[in-house]
Parts: structure tokens; C-alpha cells; sequence
């Protein structure tokens, strides 16, 4: 039967466990039921939380996907990590040169870096006009590159698929007069599963059109046909005689010297406002792009300025450097130029923020400049166009940051109220974006130029309110805890009562009970008179008594004699039966006060000084009169047992084992406990003992009810 | 009576055996698990000031090879440029908290770094500082492996004292005091340059810009200036190739001799647009790193400040296998 029980529990923790394995499993691993999309699919450029920015600038409209920083390694990630065999179609156009752009797939473990993912990568680069592949893993390994036709133009639309089929690796470009370029590599090595991403290098680059789809081998071959895949070996770098492999490091040299022809007649951007106010002078200005949406905004080393061009011109980017003509028109702080005509004169020049405090962007001195301030988030919200507006407090001064945009590094939504913000950002005292609220207005690139430098303060209400609730939960289970323990303990101490009780009887009160029988037969077959008589007579004292102790510590030994309400009978019961019938002794009982539950612990011990003061009264003072009280306060219970006899003097030497007994009884249940007495005059035995709260000693009651009612329907069930 | 004995000592025995099946059982999961959780090998972060370029890239070859022979992981990340001191600090503090085993780090700038390092040596996490010093003690935690700036300093003098014949006058651009490094290697140049060839004047003196069309647009007013020069000395990397682009748009490229310091420009040195470039040796500093951090990382270093010394990369050397191996990139395989 036990056996079978065990089984029973053993096959029941396992079924548990499988249960809860597979549903962690589920949860955490659903790569378990879908390791490639299920479906060729449309992918939302839109949708922002589908994304993930690793540096770079982006935004999306009307379709198409837009990295306008020309950062090394910018990254757009999206899909689950635990995709393996797919292929991802797209349209990509580099915006500028010198620079490659292109998909990434099997993508893990990214971060903001140059190559700071595990993935691999194909793009199409116009610095040796290749379409390339290889692998990154926080390092480039560049596996192969393969000369596109007629060649890599800047501002061009080319097709891109980036296909992987177990270790095989596809990829083709097409050009829009249709010739094809493809490259297969296997690398036996290979990253299994990961994300699929948009990535540039050196350039700002645009996307459309992307697709994904889950491969097959049949794809693979439909798109390779005859080749067959290279092993993925990386080129080795550098040969010496032939630079090209140095390219992506070493940048074009002569192509970028091409563009780098600077206007002698610029002026300084601080210097435009000493211009005449009067007319709007036409000048010349060079600064780097700071901003390109909602408007453009350039700066130098001693200032900034928002540029209206009239004229249509090539994308900019942020870092690009470019000359600028056009009509200055002053404000207060900057100035504006407008009927701009744009000439861009290179890239990747991107201008470092400077770091001022609110209260020194407040004073106007930074208007159109790229700084960087921090601040606790008030509130947020979106215009409805996708351009969030956050309101940040910091010290004395209140500002706005217009968050330009699809940048997702973090997104909106996880901002949360109150947090500590680092943010970067052109310096606008524009009312148009102030609405003359704040002193200032921030306008940001994108919402990864905000940093979250700390989250908001834990003591929130909300918070607070949960750690109560928590505390009290906790203090709840820990009480139940406690008592279902106490509730334990004590069963298995009436249990040994009860055994203890049931020995006693059938052993010690039997053989007493026997040994009294046995002595009243010799006393009645031998003669009166005879010498041992009188020590028969003691004899069947002797065992008298001792059987009256027997039946007095069984009786105190049941649960049913602890009951409160019991207490006072039972000890009066116990006073009786200890006085011989040619005892003249009175015996007075009387209960005080409104009657209470009281703790097993603390009735059992009451009982026990009871017998031991009775006893002791009926024994040894020679009383006529013997007075049992029990009083009930509020939250005390008082035994006093008194007597009219000859009585002692009380001292710590006088305390025999029995008074000591009954001290250190009273102790045990932190009880008072005091004698008094006079030679002559009586002895009275006082205890006084505190009662726990009333709701504890009511569920301690029911149970023990409860525990006496499963006893004798146990004892019946047997019977 | 002895079958019922037999009985109750097999079932005590069954009772006995089932606890010690269980417990063989747990102490056979808690062996898998403990082969099964295999103590990863240790992570050194190793952080240029940026990466992806012909200079700091050899860096992650040389560190690569000594990782891969010794057991460590590596994670090699950077800001994506090489002004981006912040993002420097940041990628540090991250790889603090991350429980990477040391740290190998070539600041972009000395004093901003100073207390980051010092808050990751608190944290007793080994530091290799590479390239400049940071005004910190070496100790059994913190190391230096520095490109020797003073012997720098000297080749590109004794360069431009030869190229010159000990006679003319030349500019200095590219000054930098944000980086001690850089400031040594001046120093250095200008003693050698006065105590060797006093016929050699410097007649202007530029400080470094963040960009290259900073640098650029400095060199262009140099050129353009009343003095004329025979030579320009070129301190840092941007610099070295703003001069290069100024001359070329002043028309100077092969008039105007130009000494540069940090490898980038491969191909105007093949044809002669630039005389030289003292490159470092990045590969070797990694290499050297990182056996530095395996030692700090067991215990089993002292303090110590290595320097590297630069090579002078001319025209005539630029393909031989000294310079290649300078250059090289392949972090991924064995060196």
C-alpha cells in the first residue's frame, strides 16, 4: 500500500515536471515549433516596434526605409533569433559614396559597433564596385566580392536577395538593366539561425520592398543554378601589391580627394550676425549637417544655422560637409539662410555635441547648435505624425525634445516618466517648437539619441503600494505558517499524551489496581491483631494513593480534561478524591469573571500547580477548608488555591522540589506566580498568566474541537 | 516465523533501497549537470578607440592570437569613431558589469579616461592600458603597452632631417595634447630634430582638429601663409591625411614634403604624394597585450610598462613582409 503510494507520488512529480520542462520550453524556446517564417511575407518598414536601431539615423516615408547617417555599421534589426533557413528580398540604394550597404541575416547578439553582431552580411559597395559577402563576428571576415555590372552607382535602386539554406549562403544583386550578379559561399562553420537587418557602412543608404520568405534547397539551386558554392574562405589581407582588400579600412584615397574642394570665400557662421539687419546680405557658409529633419540645420567651430533651400539637391546626411549660398535673414541669437544652394563637399565628418547644463541652453547662447543636455522626463506624447514631443525638467529650467521620426533605440514607449535622460540634439529657441513655454527646445536626430541614464525613482505610490501588499502577504503566510506548525507540534504532543495516558492505564493503574486487591486478600485470611497488620495497612495505603496518582496524572494526561472549563471541575474533582472519607476538610470552588478559551499550554499547566498546591494543602497543613479559584480577565486567567492551615515560613530555602516544580512550571508559560504564607494562618498559591490574542486562542479552541470530534469518530469507526 | 523474518528484511530492504536509488539518481543529474555546465572560458574585452581601420584592426589580430593559444574568450568592440570618448567610457563600464575577466583598452583621450580606469581597477578587474599612459602606477592590476613615442618622435626627425639634407624650414601640425602620446612623440621630434640637423627650422606650429577637414582646412592656411616650406610633419592620423588633401588641392603634393605618423594612407605613399609615415605597431602591442592580461588575470605579473617600437613605412618598404605583418587583419585565424 505504501508502495503504491510512493509510485503514485513519485509518477505525479514527474508528470509535473515534465509539464512544467515542456511548457518553460515552449515559452522560452518557440524555435522548437517555428525555425523559419511560415510564409513569404511582406515586412512592415513601418512598424516601429518591430525594430531594432544599432546606431545610425532612421526614418521612414512613403515606403522606404532611410539610414541618413553615414556611420560605420549603423544596423536596423528585426525577426527572431532562432530563424535558420530563409532568404530576404530587397531594394537598397547607397546615398553617398565611399561606403557599402546591404542585409544582414542569421544575426545574433547585436550591438552598436562597426561590425558588433554574429551574422552574416551582403551589400553592394561602390568603392570597388562589388557586390560583397562575409561574415562578422565583432570582426569582418569577407568571404567574397564580385564586380556587379555595369558597376555601383550612388543614388540607384539595385535588388537584392540574401538567401541561407543550412551552411549554403546566396546572394544576388540586380541592377536596373537587369544584369544579375550572384554569389554562393558555404561555410561548413556556419551560424545556424538569427535575425535578418539593414545595415550601411560609410554611407547613408535607403531600403524598400523588403521580403521575406522561408528557402528550400530548390531555391537555393533556382538561384544559383550550375555554381557551385565557394568554401567560405576570408580574403587575405593585405597582399601588398594590391591594395583593394585595404579598401573598406583604408577609405579611397584619390576618389575621396575628388570631392574635397572647399569655397576660399566662406565666411563664419557667428559671424553673419554682425551682418546688417536691414536687408538680407547674400553669403557663402561651410559646416557640417546637424540635422536634417524637420529641418536642416549645419554647424562650424563658432556656430550654428538652420538652412530653407529652395533648390532640389542631392540627400544629405548627417556629418556631411557642405557649402552653402544663399540669403542670411538674423534672429536674436542665429541666423537662418535661406534660397539656400547646397554643394555638398564630403562626408563623414559628423560633429561631436557639446555637453551643457539646462541652464546654460536656456540663455539662448547654444540656439542651432548640436549639444547635449540631461533631464528628467515629465511627459510624453505623440503628435500623431510619428514625431514624439517629451517634456524634461532638470533643476530650474523646463524643455521640450521633438523626437524626429522612426529612430527606435529605445523606443517611446519604454521611456518611462521621471527617468534621468541624456540626450543629444540641435538647440532650437524657436517659438514654433517652444510655443513659448520653455526656454528651449531640443530637436533630435532620431529617439537613439537618447540615452536613459537612470530609471525613475523606485518609491513610487504604485510601488510603495505593492511593498505593503507584499509585507502583508508575506506576514499572513508567515502567521498561517506558524500556526499550521504550532498546530502540528501540539498533535503529536497529545498524541504521546494520549499513548502515554492509555500505557499508564493498562499498565501502571492495573498493576496498582492488582497490587491493592492482592494486600486486602492477606489482610483478610490473616488473623487481626497479628504484628504485620498495621504495615499491611500502610502497605495498602501506599498503594492506594500511588493508584490515585496514577489516575490523577491519566486524567490530567487527555485533552479533554485541559478544557478551560474544565479546569476548575477537574481540580476540584482531584481535591475530592485526594481527601480520605474521615476527612472533615471543606472544599470551596468559584469561578470569576466571563469564562475563557484557553491555550492547552497554559491549562495543562494551571492543572499541574492545581494538583501540585492541592496536594500539598491536603497533605502536609492540616486545613479545614480548602478554596479553588479560577478568574478569567480580558486577557489574564488567575488560579488561586488557598487553605486555612497551619502554614510556613516562605524562603528560597524553605522551596522544596514540588514549589520549585511549580515555579519553574509557571515560568515556562511566563506566568506569575507567587505563595503566600504564615505560620498559623493559611497558604495561598497564586498564579497568574497572560492569554494570547483572542482570535489565536478561538482557532486554537475549534481546532482542538475539531481534534477531539476526528478522535472519537476515529475511536468508533474502530469500535 | 523465519519466512515472515525474511519477508520484513526484504521489505526493510526495499524500503532502504528506494532513498539510495533517489540519491544515486540526484548525484547523477548533479554530475551531468556539473559536465554539462563546462566553466566557460574567461572574456577579455578588448576596446580600441575605434575599429574597422587599418590601424586598430592588426590590434585585434595580435590580441587574437594570444587569446585563442591561452584559452580566453575576446570581445572586441569600439566606438564607431575615434573621437567618441564617451561611448569609449561606456563600452568599458558595460563590460564591467558583464564580469568580463580584464581589460584592454587604447583611450582616446588621456584624462577623461583616468577615472573610469581607475573605478574598473577598484572593482579589481586587470587593466592593459595600449598606446598612451594615463598618469596611473602600474601595478599587479594595470599594465602599459605603449607605442615607444620617443623613438617616434626621433625617426620622423632623422627622416626629415635626411630627406632635407639638414637644411630648410617645416611646419608641425597635428599637435594634440588631449593624448600624452602625442605630446611625447612632438617633444620628442623637436629635440631630436634641434640637437641633429639645427638647420632645420620649424616655422609654424598647428594643434590637432577632431576631423580630417578640420585638419584639412588648417593645412590650407598653412599653405597658404607667407612662409614657405620644404616639409610638413604631421602628428596624428587626421592630420597627416588633411595635409595630404591640402596639398594635393594647393597643387604642392610632390614640393611640400610630408611625414605623417599612424598607418592610413597606403597608396599616396606608393607614389611618392607622401614621404613616410611612422606606423605602430599594433599587432605586436595586441599580441603583447594580451599575454600581459593572461598573466595579471592569474596572478602572475608584476607592474610593467612595455613600449613598442614604430616603423618608418616608405615607399621602399611599404610590400615587405615587415610592414605586411604590421598590417596585418586576419584576427581570425592562428598568426
Amino acid at each position: 500500500m505504501r508502495s503504491v503510494t510512493r509510485r503514485s507520488i513519485f509518477l505525479a512529480l514527474l508528470a509535473t515536471a515534465s509539464l512544467a520542462l515542456f511548457t518553460i520550453g515552449a515559452i522560452k524556446y518557440p524555435s522548437i515549433m517555428h525555425r523559419w517564417p511560415t510564409q513569404r511575407q511582406i515586412v512592415s518598414l513601418e512598424k516601429q516596434d518591430d525594430w531594432q536601431a544599432f546606431g545610425g539615423t532612421w526614418q521612414y516615408a512613403d515606403g522606404v526605409m532611410s539610414n541618413n547617417s553615414d556611420e560605420r555599421g549603423a544596423k536596423l534589426m528585426t525577426g527572431p533569433e532562432y530563424w535558420s533557413n530563409y532568404s530576404v528580398d530587397a531594394d537598397v540604394l547607397l546615398l553617398g559614396q565611399y561606403g557599402d550597404a546591404g542585409l544582414i541575416i542569421r544575426a545574433s547578439d547585436e550591438e552598436k559597433g562597426v561590425d558588433a553582431y554574429h551574422g552574416y552580411m551582403a551589400g553592394l559597395r561602390d568603392l570597388d564596385n562589388t557586390l560583397m559577402m562575409g561574415r562578422a563576428d565583432y570582426g569582418w571576415r569577407e568571404y567574397a566580392a564580385k564586380a556587379v555590372l555595369p558597376r555601383v552607382f550612388a543614388q540607384q535602386w539595385y535588388h537584392l536577395k540574401f538567401l541561407a539554406f543550412d551552411c549554403d549562403f546566396a546572394v544576388s544583386a540586380t541592377s536596373q538593366n537587369g544584369e544579375t550578379t550572384t554569389i554562393a559561399i558555404r561555410d561548413p562553420d556556419c551560424i545556424k539561425s538569427g535575425r535578418f537587418g539593414l545595415k550601411s557602412y560609410n554611407t547613408g543608404a535607403q531600403w524598400r520592398n523588403v521580403e521575406i520568405q522561408p528557402a528550400t534547397q530548390r531555391d537555393l539551386t533556382a538561384m544559383i543554378g550550375n555554381l557551385q558554392p565557394e568554401l567560405a574562405v576570408p580574403r587575405q589581407l593585405p597582399t601588398g601589391s594590391e591594395p583593394a582588400p585595404h579598401d573598406r579600412y583604408l577609405e579611397p584615397i584619390e576618389r575621396d580627394l575628388q570631392a574635397h574642394r572647399s569655397g576660399v570665400d566662406a565666411q563664419t557662421i557667428s559671424s553673419l550676425r554682425l551682418l546688417s539687419p536691414d536687408a538680407p546680405s547674400f553669403v557663402t557658409v561651410q559646416g557640417v549637417v546637424t540635422l536634417t529633419s524637420p529641418m536642416l540645420y549645419i554647424q562650424d567651430s563658432t556656430g550654428g544655422l538652420a538652412i530653407f533651400s529652395s533648390h532640389p539637391h542631392a540627400p544629405l546626411q548627417i556629418g556631411d560637409d557642405i557649402e552653402v549660398r544663399g540669403d542670411v535673414y538674423l534672429h536674436d541669437f542665429s541666423s537662418e539662410l535661406r534660397n539656400a544652394d547646397i554643394r555638398l563637399l564630403w562626408s563623414h565628418t559628423p560633429v561631436s555635441p557639446v555637453a551643457v547644463a539646462a541652464s546654460q541652453a536656456a540663455t539662448g547662447a547654444f540656439d542651432a547648435q548640436y549639444v547635449e543636455v540631461q533631464g528628467r522626463l515629465a511627459e510624453k506624447h505623440e503628435d500623431g505624425k510619428g514625431t514624439g514631443i517629451l517634456t524634461l525638467e532638470d533643476e530650474s529650467q523646463s524643455f521640450i525634445a521633438v523626437v524626429n521620426g522612426l529612430g527606435r533605440s529605445p523606443h517611446l514607449d519604454s521611456l518611462k516618466e521621471k527617468s534621468k535622460l541624456r540626450m543629444r540634439g540641435i538647440c532650437v529657441i524657436d517659438s514654433r517648437y517652444t510655443h513659448d513655454l520653455t526656454a528651449f527646445a531640443l530637436l533630435l536626430p532620431s529617439s537613439g539619441d537618447i540615452e536613459v541614464l537612470e530609471g525613475p525613482p523606485w518609491w513610487s505610490p504604485a510601488h510603495i503600494l505593492e511593498l505593503a501588499i507584499c509585507i502583508l502577504l508575506l506576514s499572513f503566510a508567515g502567521m498561517t505558517g506558524f500556526f499550521f506548525v504550532e498546530r502540528w507540534r501540539m498533535q503529536a504532543v497529545l498524541d504521546e499524551r494520549q499513548r502515554l495516558a492509555h500505557e499508564m492505564h493498562d499498565t501502571l493503574a492495573q498493576s496498582f489496581a492488582g497490587l491493592g486487591f492482592q494486600l486486602q486478600a492477606i489482610c483478610d485470611d490473616v488473623k487481626d491483631g497479628i504484628e504485620i497488620m498495621p504495615q499491611l495497612e500502610l502497605a495498602q495505603g501506599m498503594v492506594r494513593n500511588s493508584h490515585e496518582e496514577a489516575r490523577r496524572s491519566i486524567s490530567a494526561l487527555r485533552p479533554e480534561h485541559l478544557e478551560s472549563v474544565g479546569l476548575l471541575s477537574t481540580l476540584e474533582e482531584c481535591a475530592r478524591r485526594m481527601i480520605s472519607k474521615s476527612s472533615s476538610v471543606e472544599i470551596e470552588t468559584t469561578s470569576k469573571g466571563d469564562i475563557q478559551n484557553i491555550p492547552l499550554r497554559v491549562s495543562d499547566t494551571l492543572l499541574r500547580i492545581g494538583y501540585e498546591a492541592i496536594a500539598n494543602s491536603i497533605r502536609h497543613s492540616h486545613c479545614s477548608r480548602l478554596t479553588i479559584t479560577v478568574a478569567y480577565g480580558k486577557s489574564t486567567v488567575e488560579l488561586i488555591v488557598e487553605d486555612d492551615g497551619m502554614g510556613f515560613v516562605v524562603s528560597s530555602d524553605s522551596a522544596g522540589f514540588g514549589i520549585r516544580g511549580m515555579h519553574k512550571r509557571a515560568d515556562n508559560i511566563s506566568a506569575h506566580f507567587r505563595i503566600d504564607s504564615v505560620p498559623g494562618q493559611g497558604t495561598m498559591v497564586h498564579v497568574l498568566a497572560t492569554l494570547p490574542p483572542s482570535f489565536l486562542r478561538e482557532l486554537s479552541h475549534r481546532w482542538l474541537i475539531q481534534l477531539q470530534m476526528r478522535k472519537m469518530h476515529d475511536k468508533r469507526a474502530r469500535n | 516465523m523465519i519466512e515472515r523474518r525474511r519477508d520484513s528484511h526484504r521489505n526493510r530492504r526495499i524500503v532502504i533501497c528506494e532513498p539510495s536509488k533517489l540519491f544515486a539518481g540526484v548525484l547523477l543529474l548533479v554530475s551531468l549537470s556539473v559536465v554539462g555546465c563546462k566553466r566557460a572560458p574567461l572574456t577579455v574585452a578588448v576596446i580600441p578607440r575605434t575599429s574597422g581601420t587599418a590601424l586598430w584592426e592588426p590590434e585585434h589580430a595580435g590580441a587574437a592570437a594570444v587569446a585563442r593559444s591561452v584559452g580566453l574568450n575576446l570581445y572586441w568592440n569600439a566606438p564607431m569613431r575615434d573621437d567618441d570618448t564617451q561611448t569609449q567610457i561606456s563600452l568599458i563600464e558595460k563590460s564591467v558589469d558583464r564580469g568580463v575577466a580584464g581589460i584592454i583598452v587604447s583611450p582616446i583621450q588621456t584624462l577623461p579616461l583616468r577615472t573610469p580606469i581607475r573605478r574598473v581597477l577598484a572593482r579589481d578587474v586587470p587593466v592593459v592600458v595600449i598606446g598612451t599612459e594615463l598618469g596611473i602606477p602600474t601595478g599587479p592590476k594595470l599594465g602599459y603597452v605603449l607605442n615607444d613615442e620617443q623613438a617616434g618622435g626621433r625617426i620622423a626627425a632623422r627622416r626629415i632631417g635626411l630627406i632635407l639634407q639638414g637644411e630648410g624650414k617645416i611646419a608641425i601640425v597635428g599637435i594634440g595634447p588631449e593624448l600624452k602620446s602625442n605630446t611625447v612623440r612632438e617633444r620628442s621630434f623637436e629635440t631630436t630634430l634641434s640637437r641633429e640637423f639645427p638647420g632645420i627650422r620649424v616655422v609654424a606650429r598647428r594643434l590637432g582638429l577632431a576631423s580630417v577637414p578640420q585638419e584639412q582646412h588648417n593645412a590650407e592656411e598653412l599653405l597658404a601663409g607667407s612662409e614657405s616650406l620644404d616639409a610638413i610633419v604631421a602628428l596624428s592620423l587626421a592630420s597627416t591625411r588633411g595635409t595630404y588633401y591640402a596639398l594635393v588641392e594647393f597643387g604642392k603634393v610632390h614640393s611640400i614634403k610630408v611625414v605623417g605618423f599612424d598607418q592610413d594612407l597606403i597608396p599616396p605613399i606608393r607614389d611618392g604624394g607622401i614621404d613616410s609615415v611612422v606606423v605602430q605597431n599594433t599587432f605586436e602591442m595586441g599580441r603583447i597585450a594580451m599575454e600581459l592580461m593572461n598573466h595579471e588575470i592569474h596572478g602572475t605579473s608584476g607592474s610593467a610598462e612595455i613600449n613598442v617600437e614604430p616603423v618608418l613605412m616608405t615607399r621602399e618598404n611599404v610590400d615587405s613582409a615587415e610592414i605586411r605583418q604590421i598590417l596585418n587583419l586576419s584576427w581570425w585565424s592562428p598568426q
